[in-house]
Order: structure tokens, then C-alpha cells, then sequence
């Protein structure tokens, strides 16, 4: 077992040599324990943390130099005498690690007077940190990182693991482990943790039986157990009346999404993590093992990602050779794959399968093994890669780009203003469409009868056909409904130029959207390319009409409560379907604010790789912008055609279940028609072995598609990760931003089947049992009480959990979202990737005002004045001027103290006196705190591009506006029979201990 | 030849006919998940026999009732009820977009079937012989 632990995942360098010489003899002795002890993990750990570079920085000094510290008291109260004997030497080092540290409130009781006196020596304890303010995220290694007042404690035991305090633990491992390390945090605590009657005496007992007849070498020496969790103290404490956790001190994600990066380090010819992200960077390698790790195992993929400037994905092309791929497995050649036979044979990271190296690809291996011409191969340096495919991966030549507009030109679409925006950004976005010269582009516009268009390059008019036969419905033209762009570049610009004024006095309200969709079917299913639904009513007329089923408050809390979020006819699902077969990928605009029912609507984006764009309330004056920026971008981001993705992985692991819009084309190959660089792809893996016997696991994302310059390409990542047979690693290399990704997802998903209710407890299930799981790991052996306890990788987890609870999707009942708003949502959340998604469930909240009023100051130093603060009511102060960002919208709160001439300033007005500030707009004026604040938001919207972030003004006291658009999203409050954090950590707390 | 012999010759014949249908839609399902053919045709295959699978059974129920055969008619009433539900929830189509996600949920249920039909086979050949021999004392 020892050996199965892949080095790798110890020590940012791959080769297991270990930095600590004794390491391997530490191993060892757990092996034959087991999982008994939980962390002995944590052994090798040493240096994952990025603060621990050297082989042990930190806390072992401390135990060494001084060996004869002789005895630490580290428990108050009289059984607390632990002492240790080191007449050993070395080994027991015992981490003491907070004297330093000493939290100048009396709570923490250090070494009570009568007891053992900490030696002179301890204050060279090394990681003697300054006490952090309350910075819940303890640099990661340092020590007892923040002895918060009283309640929060984070005693990251960073140093050594700890698992010999304890009798009943010791027991059985007595023989075998040297290292005998101390549950480090003590100390500090006093008041919470309950000492430890009895257990002492007999733990120092097994201690010195331990060093006498365990007898090997003490190799703990130079060992840097690690062990991070952390923990928060919840109200039990003894004696203590207030049940409270300190507010300030809980853990927030203030700096947004961090991705970890111990994996890549410890794999540096893996693809960026923007690409390909695991839920835990350490895979189990048994099915026990896999079922105690309660959260999704899985991967986030987002192919497309873009990349910053440099970073590009490198392009490969093979030519004649043809590109390299396993024999068996059809993985492609990666820098994972080892050279043999002096570079005549490769073998397969993924099976293990010797394959020959063609004759053009040969090249001779260097003494290390190495191919000679390695620094000229991206493929075997880069973990991605972009392979120019050749004609054996087209099933048909690649397909020009292609846009297929379907408008709905009823009333409301014009009255709203939508039409004309519509037809305007599609005009100046022509230029820009991907693909010139090949671009092919048609339009279809509907409402009680379809209009077809011949945009032919010949005509100086486009001509219009009306079919108002919508029970057979046939397409007027074979062809010259679709057209090459450039060839009828006039033609189309002459089109949308009349297209508003040509329906300015259409005062038909009916909506033949299912007929509309079948002939916009029967003229792309010839080459596929992109449709765009415009849709601003219900559809009522031919076939695919719907009811206003509408949002019956009576079916929330029912059974039958999932089937209004559903598809209500299964022609939606059809047509998806067929869409989907003829590489046609469906984007959806949804602009009314009465009911269109997005849950059938959205089918068609879900299954076709699309998107779903909703505007509620759509008016032209407000939301233009938005819309301007969301469909221009649709429009000319890099856009991947009829493409398709599979991931490969190692013997023994399969991927099970996928979530996101694809639709399955076999058991694991996902059909993408159209799928661009906003979206990325869940995916959850099982063990199909019982007990995996690689020490690595590989993954292989590859994505065959077909470029907008009619090139077809596969785009392949590959990462590696290490196996591991210890539930606290895997804990620990956990990644909270790809495991949140899988819940969002699972749980909208579990949304369609069943209650609300039932998706948010599925996730709260989910975390309590992670943590009870991890609190069996770790809790007895620190005698954690009432502390809460988590890893550090997971620290945001919770809240996270909570706003994921408080989503628009899965937030509340009937009154808490609208349904149409809740279905859009949802199927927004099922594509976004990472970063965006974290930022949506943890939206931003900055206060401004002092950095508008202060003249000194420069856009760029914003970055460093600005401090996201917790989304709560107390954050906000009446003086102040906040953005709120969720990456979707902007909300500008004014404060009612806020001095008269910012809004005058950023407004031309006073908003106290205006009327109705939703009225107002936001546009540059001309002095520098206007100029300031567009360039934050400037800023802002660059950090997500993904969508356009709308300025909403509210302002301090306006109701209901201000309840609904910022109170219901201040998510660490109370609000409306919800939970506030406080309580909702409280609630876990209770959870997991039940039966703990 | 006695009535009686007669109609449990003819369930049993329904019945050998349902059983064809049941497997066939299993191998369907079991091509699809060896990628043999596409979600596409797998859906369609199995589509078209759904609606036959329930009249089929419903004619056998319908038999077994007229002919006064209680037991055999009570034993499959589940059976039919079973599919009355899915008929009336719309679910008794396989659904092409989700077919991968229920696959073993659908195989799962067509396997139940089949084992439920193979019990009625028996019954039915038991009914047989025990009806040829009653005739014949």
C-alpha cells in the first residue's frame, strides 16, 4: 500500500523521491492500521500547502530543538498531565504550537499554572505567527492561523498530525507508529475543548510504550505532518451560554474562485485548470473508500475555455502520419505516454498498451528516456492541444458556419422594442460572424404565419414569402432561404434595415412557434449550424402550442410539483432531439414577462448545446444594452460546429452520469451541434473495480469539432491525478468550486423530478454526511466536542451550500422566484462554468463611495482599495454607495446618507428627490466620479464577460424594490423563512452531530 | 377439443407473443448500450412496439376474463394496471433524449416484465395440462 501512494502526491515534484529521507519508513508502519488512522495522510503531505516549501519549516523545529522540552501541558484541567517522555529523543514532537500565539483574551488557557511549565525553549516554536486579525483563511501552514476571539478557532494542526493523544486510538497502533505527534491545538482552546478525563493517563502510558517497544528509529523527526482542517466552535462550549458563532469570523470566498493548484504542481504537464477541474484531486482507490467520500466524484470540463493572451492551446497537425492514438483505447498521444524500445514503441498512459511509433513520427529517446526532439512536440509537453484532424474524422466535409434567425414579430415583440434592437445588432455583428467567406445566413419570422425570406445575392430586395398553412407546413423555396453572407451581404443588410419598420403595425398577437420551428428545421437540416429563437409570447398557434399552465401556487409542496418545470409537450423534447441528430444548435431569447413557459422553450437549448437568454419585462429603453452585448457576443464568440466530446479515463473508472446541455449520442459521447467558450460540462465517475491498483489516474477530454475557418480539429486535454487510499487526502485535495459545480447541477436536475424541497435537501444531506464522515476522521482524535470541523480545502463549502439553497432555481416556493425566472435560471446554471457559477452564488459587494470621492486614487488602485464585504445587511452603511455583482447585474445601492453630490455627480440629480429611481439611467458624464465608476464597471464586466451586468439604482429604503432585487440576495441574512448562515452552520452542526 | 383447452392455448400463444416483444425491446436497449445502433433508431424500435405490447396484453386480460379463467385474469391485473399508469402519465414512450440516463431503469423494468410473464407462462401451461387431463378422466 505504501507504494501505492503515488509520491507525487506528497511533494510538488512528481518523482516520489521524497524530500524527507525518512519518509518511507514513516509510512510504513500505518500501512498496517489503515484507515484506522484517518490521517496518517497527512504524513507526506508536508509541503502541499504552498506554504511549506521546505521539507518542514515549521513545526518540527520546534519539537527538536528541543527535545528535552520534557512536557507540555496542553490541557487544562487535572488529567491533563500528558506527558511526554522523550527520553527517546526526537520523536515525540510535539507540536506545541501556540504559545506564541497566546490570543491576549483570557480565554485560552495555556499551561495553568501547577502544571507542566512550557520550557524556555518553546518560544522558538517557529510558526509563531502574529495572531491574524480574523482572517478566516489561515495562510495555509502557518499555525494556529487566527485564535480568533473565543469562538472561531482554526487550529490547523498544521503541523502534525495527531492521532496519539488518544488512548483507545493508540492502542492498536501502538507498535507501529513513531511519529508520535500531538493534537496541536489545544492549547488555545481551553474553554471548548472538554478535557480529557482519564484518557491521559493512559494515552501517556501507550505514549511511552509506544516509544519503548515500537523501538524503530523515530522518524517523525523531519516529518512535517500537515494536517489542515479547520474547525469552528459552535456554542457548545462548556459553560458557555451563547449558542452563537462569531459572524465575522465564519469563512467567506471574498476573493472569489480559487481554483487549487496543489494538482498542478504536483502535474505540471496538466491541461490549465480553467479547462478540466476535479472534485477532489485525489482519486480513492476502492469503492469503500469512494462511498465514505460523500460529495460527487467527478470533473468540470470546459473545453473551450479561452485562454489569456500567450497561453493559447497549441495547434498540431500530423499531416500524412495521421494522429497518434492507442491501438486499443483510441487515446490520443499525450505528455503523459512513455517512449520504449529506443523510441520504436510507445506506451499508453491510459491502458498500458504497447503501440509502434510511426516511421515519420520516430525519433531517437536521450539517455533519461526522452525523446530528442521533445521541445518541438507541444503534444508531448503541452496538457493541451489542438489536433488538425484528418479526412477520417469527417463524416461529411466541414460545415460552413452557420445563422439561423427565427423572430417572432407579434405585438409584443415590437411594441417591446425588441425586433428593432434584435435586427440592429445583427446587423453590425455581420462583420464580425466567424467564418468569412463561408458564413451562410437566413431568417424566418413568425407570428400567425410564417414569412420566409429570399435573400438571394441576385435580388436587390429581399423577398418575402407568407405560408399561413400551419398544419402542413412546407418551405416555399428549395433554396435561397439560407445564403452564403458574404454573396448577399446587401441583400441582408437591406433586410434588416425594413425588417422593424416592415412589422411597425402588426397587431398580430398569436404565436405559431411550433410551425415556425418546424420549417426553420426543414431548411437547416441540410448542413445544421446555429438557431436563434426570438421569442416574446407564448406559443399559441399549430402545432407545439402551450397553455398558460402558468405557476400554480397549489403544486408546490405536491408530488406533482416537478411537472410544471418540465417540457409540457413532448414535441419540444422531439424537436431537441432532431436538432441535436441534424448538428443544429439551438439558442433561445425569451423576452415576455408574462408566462412563455422556458421550461418547454429551454428544452430545445438544453439538448442541443444551447443557451437560454431570458429578459423578463423586455423594453428596448432598459435592457437594449443587454441584449445589444449578449447577442453580439452569441453571435461572434468562438463558436465550435457539430462537434462532439468524450472523456477517456483509466482502467477501472468509468464516467457514469453527464450533466450539462449535450445530448448523449452513446453511453459517453456527447453531441454538441454548437458549443462555444461559455460552456462547460459536469460529469461524475464511478469505480468499476473494487480496488483500483494504478497509482496515477489519467483523463483524456478530447472535443472533435469542426472550426468556424471549416477546419476540423480535435482539441484534446489531458490531466493526471494521483490514486490514494486515505479518505483524509482526499479531503483535503477536495475542490470546492467543481464540487459545488456538480451539486448545482444534480440538484436542478433532481428539480425536474421532484419537489423543490427535496433538491435543497439533497444537497444539505449530501454536505452533512461529508462532514460527518470527515468529523469521524478526525474528531475523536482531537477531541473536537461541539467543534465543527472541516477541511480547509472545503472551507467556503458551506455557504456556498447555502447560497446554492437560496438559488434562484431552488430558493423558497411559489412566491420566492417566478417560474419562467426559475426555469431560466436553471438552465443558465446547468452551462456556466466555475468561476462564473461561484460568482453568481457568492455575488460581489463593494462600497465605492470613498474610492469616487477620493481624487488621488486611479482605477488601477482600485484592485487593491476594494474589499468585497459579506453579503449582509450589516455590511451596508447608510453613508455608503455598494455594488452589488453578481456577474448578471449590477446593483448600485444609495445609501440614504450618502452625501448629495455623488448621485449628482453620477446621475445629474439628486436621487433622494427623484421620483422613481428604477426610471433612471446610468450613463458617463462628464467629471471624473462618473468616469471612475464606469471604469469599475468597466472592470467588472471584464472579469465576466460572459454576460452583459445591467446597473440596476436602488435606493436606501425604496420598497419593494429594494427587498426584492438586494435583500433576497444578501444571502448571509435571514430572509423569509430562510436561514441566515449563522443558522444555517448551526443547523449542520446540529446534522452532523446527531449521530456523529 | 373443449373450449377450455382451446383459450389457454391461445394465452399461451399471447403470451410466447409478449415475451418476443419484451425481448425484443431488451435488445434494443442492450444494442444501444454497446453502441450498435444509435439512441435514435433504439428509440424509435421500441417505440413502435410499446403501443402493440399493451393492447396484447390487455386482449390477453380481456381473454382470460371472458373465459371465466379468475385466477390467471386477477395475476395479471398488476401487469395491466402497471401499464394503464404509463399510458395515462405519457411515460410509456422511451424518451430519446434521456435514454442513456434511464437505460438501466428501463431495462430494469422490461426484465421485471419479463420474468412476471415467464411465471404466467408456466401458470398457463400448468392450466393446460391440468385442463387436457382433466378432460380426459
Amino acid at each position: 500500500m505504501a507504494s501505492e501512494r503515488p509520491g507525487p502526491s506528497t511533494y510538488p515534484g512528481r518523482p516520489a523521491i521524497s524530500p524527507f529521507t525518512a519518509a518511507p519508513q514513516t509510512t510504513m508502519p500505518f500501512l498496517s492500521s489503515g484507515l484506522v488512522v484517518g490521517s496518517e495522510g497527512s504524513g507526506y503531505r508536508a509541503n502541499t500547502p504552498a506554504g511549506f516549501n521546505g521539507p518542514s519549516m515549521s513545526s518540527p523545529p520546534s519539537a527538536y530543538a528541543s527535545p528535552n522540552l520534557g512536557t507540555y501541558q496542553r490541557f487544562p484541567g487535572p488529567a491533563s498531565t500528558q506527558l511526554i517522555s522523550s527520553a527517546n529523543g526526537p520523536p515525540t514532537g510535539q507540536p506545541v504550537l501556540l504559545p506564541p500565539v497566546l490570543p491576549s483574551t483570557g480565554q485560552h488557557v495555556l499551561a495553568p499554572p501547577g502544571s507542566f511549565h512550557p520550557q524556555p525553549q518553546i518560544p522558538s516554536v517557529p510558526m509563531g505567527q502574529p495572531p491574524q486579525s480574523l482572517n478566516l483563511q489561515p495562510p495555509r501552514g502557518s499555525f494556529p492561523s487566527s485564535p480568533l476571539e473565543s469562538s472561531f478557532i482554526a487550529p490547523r494542526p498544521a503541523s502534525q498530525s495527531s492521532l496519539h493523544g488518544y488512548p483507545t486510538r493508540q492502542a492498536n497502533l501502538v507498535s507501529q507508529v513513531p511519529p508520535v505527534q500531538s493534537p496541536p491545538f489545544l492549547a488555545h482552546q481551553g474553554g471548548y475543548v472538554s478535557p480529557p478525563p482519564l484518557a491521559a493517563p493512559v494515552g501517556l502510558s501507550s505514549r511511552e510504550q509506544m516509544q519503548h517497544t515500537g523501538g524503530g528509529p523515530p522518524v517523525g523527526g523531519i516529518q512535517n505532518l500537515v494536517e489542515e482542517f479547520q474547525s469552528l466552535s459552535v456554542g457548545s462550549a462548556p459553560g458557555s451560554i451563547d449558542p452563537g458563532l462569531d459572524f465575522k469570523a465564519l469563512p467567506r470566498p471574498l476573493d472569489g474562485d480559487v481554483a487549487p493548484s496543489s494538482l498542478a504542481n504536483m502535474y505540471p504537464l496538466n491541461c490549465h485548470l480553467r479547462y478540466l477541474r476535479l472534485t477532489t484531486s485525489a482519486i480513492p482507490n476502492s469503492q469503500s473508500l469512494l462511498s465514505r467520500w460523500h460529495f460527487p466524484l467527478g470533473v468540470v470540463i470546459h473545453p473551450l475555455a479561452k485562454a489569456p493572451d500567450g497561453e493559447e492551446v497549441p495547434i498540431v497537425n500530423f499531416g500524412p502520419t495521421g494522429i497518434i492514438r492507442c491501438r486499443r483505447c483510441r487515446t490520443y498521444v499525450n505528455p503523459y505516454v512513455t517512449f520504449t524500445d529506443g523510441g520504436r514503441k510507445w506506451r499508453c498512459n491510459i491502458c498500458s498498451l504497447l503501440n509502434d511509433v510511426p516511421g515519420e513520427y520516430f525519433a531517437h529517446l536521450d539517455a533519461t528516456g526522452r525523446r530528442i526532439d521533445i521541445d518541438q512536440r507541444p503534444e508531448l509537453t503541452k496538457g493541451s492541444v489542438e489536433f488538425v484532424a484528418p479526412t477520417e474524422y469527417m463524416v461529411r466535409p466541414p460545415m460552413p458556419p452557420l445563422y439561423f434567425f427565427l423572430i417572432d414579430v407579434s405585438i409584443s415583440a415590437v411594441r417591446s422594442g425588441m425586433l428593432e434592437i434584435v435586427a440592429k445588432t445583427i446587423k453590425s455583428s455581420l462583420d464580425e460572424l466567424p467564418g468569412f467567406p463561408r458564413t451562410q445566413i437566413g431568417f424566418l419570422t413568425f407570428d400567425s404565419m410564417l414569412h420566409f425570406y429570399n435573400l438571394k445575392s441576385s435580388l436587390s430586395q429581399p423577398q418575402m414569402m407568407v405560408v399561413s398553412d400551419l398544419d402542413d407546413i412546407f418551405v416555399p423555396l428549395p433554396d435561397d432561404l439560407l445564403v452564403n453572407l458574404s454573396e448577399s451581404r446587401n441583400v441582408v443588410d437591406v433586410f434588416l434595415d425594413s425588417l422593424p419598420s416592415m412589422f411597425q403595425e402588426n397587431l398580430n398577437v398569436e404565436s405559431a412557434f411550433g410551425p415556425a420551428l418546424k420549417a426553420a428545421f426543414m431548411v437547416m437540416s441540410q448542413l445544421g449550424g446555429k438557431l436563434l429563437i426570438f421569442q416574446s409570447t407564448l406559443p399559441s398557434l399549430g402545432i407545439g402550442r402551450l397553455k398558460l399552465r402558468g405557476d400554480d401556487p397549489r403544486a408546490y409542496g405536491t408530488d406533482k410539483e416537478y411537472a410544471i418545470r418540465i417540457p409540457e409537450d413532448p414535441l419540444y423534447k422531439q424537436m431537441a432531439a432532431d436538432f441535436s441528430k441534424f448538428q443544429i444548435g439551438v439558442n433561445v431569447y425569451a423576452f415576455s414577462d408574462n408566462y412563455t413557459d422556458i421550461a418547454s422553450l429551454g428544452t430545445l437549448a438544453k439538448y442541443t448545446g444551447g443557451q437560454v437568454y431570458y429578459y423578463p419585462g423586455f423594453q428596448s429603453s432598459i435592457h437594449g444594452e443587454k441584449l445589444k452585448y449578449e447577442l453580439t457576443r452569441d453571435l461572434t464568440r468562438e463558436t465550435a460546429w457539430e462537434a462532439v466530446m468524450r472523456i477517456r479515463c483509466g482502467k477501472g473508472v468509468r464516467f457514469t452520469t453527464y450533466h450539462g446541455h449535450f445530448m448523449l449520442r452513446s453511453t459517453d459521447l456527447l453531441a454538441l451541434p454548437a458549443v462555444d467558450c461559455d460552456k462547460a460540462f459536469a460529469m461524475q465517475l464511478s469505480l468499476e473495480d473494487t480496488l483500483l491498483t494504478t497509482q496515477t489516474l489519467y483523463f483524456q477530454v478530447a472535443l472533435l469539432y469542426t472550426s468556424s475557418s471549416g477546419e476540423r480539429r480535435i482539441r484534446v486535454h489531458t490531466a493526471a491525478a494521483p490514486v490514494v487510499t486515505d479518505l483524509g487526502e482526499m479531503y483535503r485535495q477536495a475542490d470546492t468550486g467543481a464540487i459545488i459545480s456538480l451539486f448545482s447541477r444534480l440538484a436542478i436536475e433532481k428539480t425536474l423530478s421532484y419537489k423543490l424541497e427535496d433538491a435543497r435537501n439533497f444537497i444539505q444531506q449530501r454536505i452533512v454526511k461529508a462532514l460527518r464522515e470527515y468529523r469521524n476522521l478526525y474528531a475523536v482524535q482531537h477531541r473536537l466536542g461541539g467543534r465543527m470541523i472541516y477541511p480547509e480545502s472545503l472551507q467556503f463549502l458551506l455557504l456556498y451550500g447555502l447560497a446554492l439553497y437560496k438559488s434562484v432555481p431552488l430558493r423558497g416556493g411559489y412566491a420566492d422566484a417566478q417560474l419562467d425566472e426559475r426555469c431560466a435560471a436553471g438552465y443558465t446554471m446547468m452551462t456556466l462554468p466555475v468561476a462564473a457559477l461561484l460568482k453568481l452564488l457568492y455575488p460581489r459587494l463593494i462600497r465605492i463611495d470613498e474610492y469616487l470621492q477620493n481624487a488621488s486614487m486611479k482605477i488601477d488602485d482600485f484592485g487593491k482599495f476594494s474589499k468585497s464585504l459579506p453579503l449582509a445587511m450589516q455590511s451596508l452603511d447608510s453613508r455608503g454607495l455598494y455594488i452589488y455583482d453578481d456577474g448578471f447585474r449590477f446593483i448600485l445601492w444609495f445609501g440614504k446618507m450618502l452625501s448629495s453630490d455623488i448621485a449628482v455627480n453620477l446621475l445629474g440629480m439628486d436621487l433622494s428627490t427623484f421620483p422613481d429611481p428604477s426610471k433612471v439611467s446610468l450613463s458617463e458624464r462628464d467629471n471624473e466620479m462618473s468616469k471612475k465608476l464606469i471604469g469599475i464597471l468597466k472592470r467588472f464586466r471584464e472579469s465576466n464577460p460572459y454576460y452583459y451586468q445591467l446597473p440596476q439604482l436602488l435606493r436606501q429604503g425604496e420598497q419593494p424594490r429594494e427587498a426584492f432585487l438586494l435583500f433576497a440576495n444578501l444571502l448571509e441574512d435571514q430572509s423569509c423563512g430562510t436561514s441566515g448562515y449563522v443558522d444555517w452552520m448551526l443547523q449542520l452542526h446540529r446534522q452532523i452531530q446527531q449521530s456523529a | 377439443m373443449d373450449w377450455s383447452i382451446l383459450s389457454w392455448l391461445l394465452s399461451f400463444f399471447i403470451l410466447i407473443a409478449l415475451i418476443g416483444i419484451i425481448i425484443f425491446q431488451l435488445m434494443c436497449l442492450a444494442d444501444l448500450e454497446f453502441d450498435y445502433i444509435n439512441p435514435y433508431d433504439s428509440a424509435r424500435r421500441i417505440n413502435s412496439v410499446v403501443l402493440p405490447e399493451f393492447g396484447t396484453l390487455g386482449a390477453l386480460c380481456f381473454l382470460f376474463l371472458i373465459s371465466g379463467h379468475w385466477f390467471m385474469f386477477i395475476l395479471c391485473l398488476p401487469y395491466l394496471y402497471y401499464n394503464a399508469r404509463m399510458y395515462m402519465r405519457r411515460q410509456h414512450l422511451v424518451d430519446v433524449t434521456e435514454i442513456f440516463n434511464m437505460l438501466n431503469w428501463e431495462k430494469k423494468q422490461r426484465l421485471v416484465k419479463l420474468v412476471y410473464l415467464i411465471v404466467l407462462v408456466f401458470f398457463t401451461i400448468f392450466w393446460m395440462i391440468w385442463s387436457v387431463l382433466d378432460e380426459d378422466t
